[in-house]
């Protein structure tokens, strides 16, 4: 490495990531479907899909749509429950040699406490997800994260159980977002993840049916990047946790909306399915951008925003 | 890698709303095997933003072509009426699990419905070029004989042929599954190979699973990433009541036993 190239390490919640760029769950599997197609060592991170106690079906399809700038899915947190993806998922995982952020979900504060205590103990587990922000399940996921008063109860619960530092996946589905990290932060989150998906519905005007089987889904995508952006700028001026932000994130250009409103870090989602190679492709252009403009470390644009 | 550039060589309408492309892909060309798809970029924009999934129609490897057959349905597909000749798509693929082929000197029964065609001309030319001596019979079905798309290329490479259409403008009068009723009735069919809509793909299965005769089908769903990380494109697997399986991986081609066709929506 010449004495000219950037230095794109970031420090996030005890973390020392190599770069600030990390799938956004749900989007990258348990990152070996993605292994033929890019060099996922290159990653800052890689944050699994949700992890719950018990094995999840999922929902009935069709689970995703595209809509304009976007696509809805309602996956319903389909995933082979903890214990497996402890024993399949996560050897191959470490195999990569970046930090691994594991995304857990349940529908009760004790299926949370379990999931921090049996993985936050677990080799190649650097840190958790807590997905209070699914919208596509009924009574758990995003019923924690539209509560203030629930959010802070649940993240005190495994901020005290969790051996790795506990980062929350904030819903955009609320009225005001900087409460709810507020609360998040108060009861000892270590980090912030924001925004999920925002809740939509598309139609089959034809059949005169909803396009998704299960009726309503998640907005992912450009579509959504003015609101992703617009939620870690306000939530950015009130909290001091490093946050991490995502949300239609397809280019270098677009992850630098996030750094300069204030995310630390930034996750890729959407674009994932678009290009494979969409994570070290914002890895590589950050570099650009940072030789471009004379910045010597990627740090230094972290909430660098002007004329506000 | 499985992915791979792919220039446009040729496009033509091979029906209305249909189109037959040329592609220029020697990586592919050379490794997929029939029943696979290429999962295609049709934008560089936002519009459409996911890639599509298409069925290769047929490959030449001598000749670094694959050809795919592509049914407009929206604004994605219809893209494709607007790109000249030189146009260069990023793709994906060959991506899935294929056609398991038919034991030597058996008869297969190739069933078509519309623009499923395209994965069964993969599978007739494999079958037409080895040394399998399977007997290849097909029915090919749509609702018009216009929507008969790319029969000549299906009938050149089958032993015998049928076809059927619902206005009875060419061929029997009829759904294609009613002249495949009579056939397996006749009883000398010792697989089926079926792709076509939804409706009869439920009514091949049911046909087969009386029959007694082992059946694969070629499935499609929406589709988001195409590698099997998304869990986007599920589809209901017999494994259990709430089991899925993917199309991109799994599939596209299954066992009809492998699908809970119940729980499959009308």
């Amino acid at each position: 490495m010449s004495a000219m190239e950037p230095d794109l390490s970031v420090e996030l919640a005890g973390l020392k990531l190599a770069n600030p760029v990390m799938s956004a769950s749900g989007t990258f599997g348990y990152g070996t479907e993605y292994a033929p197609y890019l060099d996922c060592s290159r990653l800052g991170a890689i944050v699994t899909k949700a992890v719950t106690l018990e094995a999840r079906a999922g929902n009935p399809p069709p689970r995703v749509r595209e809509t304009p700038a976007g696509m809805l899915n309602s996956i319903g947190l389909q995933n082979p429950g903890v214990e497996a993806f402890i024993a399949e998922k996560l050897p191959p995982l470490r195999e990569f040699g970046v930090p691994i952020i594991v995304n857990i979900s349940g529908q009760r504060i004790e299926d949370f406490v379990r999931l921090a205590e049996r993985l936050s103990q677990a080799d190649g587990v650097s840190a958790l997800e807590v997905n209070i922000s699914c919208p596509n399940v009924e009574h758990e996921g995003m019923f924690f994260g539209t509560d203030p008063e629930l959010t802070a109860r649940l993240v005190a619960a495994i901020a005290e159980t969790s051996a790795a530092p506990v980062i929350v996946k904030l819903s955009p589905n609320v009225t005001d977002i900087v409460e709810m990290s507020v609360a998040a932060q108060q009861a000892g989150a270590d980090a912030l993840s924001l925004i999920n998906t925002l809740l939509g519905m598309s139609i089959d005007v034809e059949a005169r049916r909803p396009h998704l089987g299960n009726v309503t889904g998640g907005l992912s995508g450009p579509a959504i990047r003015p609101v992703a952006v617009r939620m870690v700028y306000e939530v950015a001026q009130e909290v001091d946790l490093p946050l991490i932000g995502m949300g239609g994130i397809m280019t270098a250009r677009d992850a630098l909306e996030f750094i300069l409103v204030g995310a630390t870090a930034v996750g890729v989602g959407t674009a994932n399915f678009v290009e494979p190679a969409s994570t070290v492709r914002v890895i590589d252009g950050l570099a650009e951008y940072c030789r471009r403009h004379g910045v010597p470390r990627v740090a230094d644009l972290v909430g660098a925003l002007e004329g506000t | 890698m499985p992915r791979a550039v792919a220039e446009l060589l040729h496009r033509e309408q091979a029906a209305p709303g249909h189109y037959l492309l040329q592609l220029r892909c020697p990586e592919i060309a050379a490794d997929a095997k029939p029943g696979q798809f290429v999962h295609l970029r049709l934008s560089e924009g936002l519009e459409p933003l996911l890639r599509r999934p298409f069925s290769i129609m047929r490959t030449e490897p001598r000749e670094e072509r694959i050809w795919l057959l592509v049914q407009v349905v929206g604004s994605g597909t219809g893209l494709i009426a607007t790109h000249d000749e030189g146009t260069v798509y990023d793709l994906l693929g060959p991506l899935g699990r294929g056609w398991r082929l038919p034991r030597a000197n058996e008869t297969a029964l190739l069933v078509a419905g519309g623009v499923g065609v395209a994965p069964l001309i993969f599978l007739a030319d494999a079958l037409s070029v080895s040394d399998l001596g399977v007997y290849v019979r097909s029915l090919f079905g749509a609702a018009t004989n216009e929507a008969l798309v790319c029969w000549t290329e299906f009938a050149g490479r089958c032993n015998e042929f049928t076809t059927a259409t619902e206005d009875g403008s060419a061929g029997e009068q009829g759904l294609v599954t009613e002249v495949l009723a009579r056939e397996l009735e006749r009883g000398d069919a010792d697989r089926v190979y079926a792709c076509g809509p939804p409706g009869m793909l439920v009514e091949v299965a049911r046909l087969c699973a009386e029959y007694d005769v082992p059946c694969q089908v070629s499935m499609e769903q929406w589709m988001a990433c195409g590698v099997g990380a998304c869990l986007g494109c599920a589809v209901p697997s017999a494994k259990g009541p709430q089991e899925y399986v993917r199309v991109c991986t799994e599939g596209p081609v299954f066992d009809t036993t492998e699908i809970a066709w119940d729980r499959m929506r009308p």
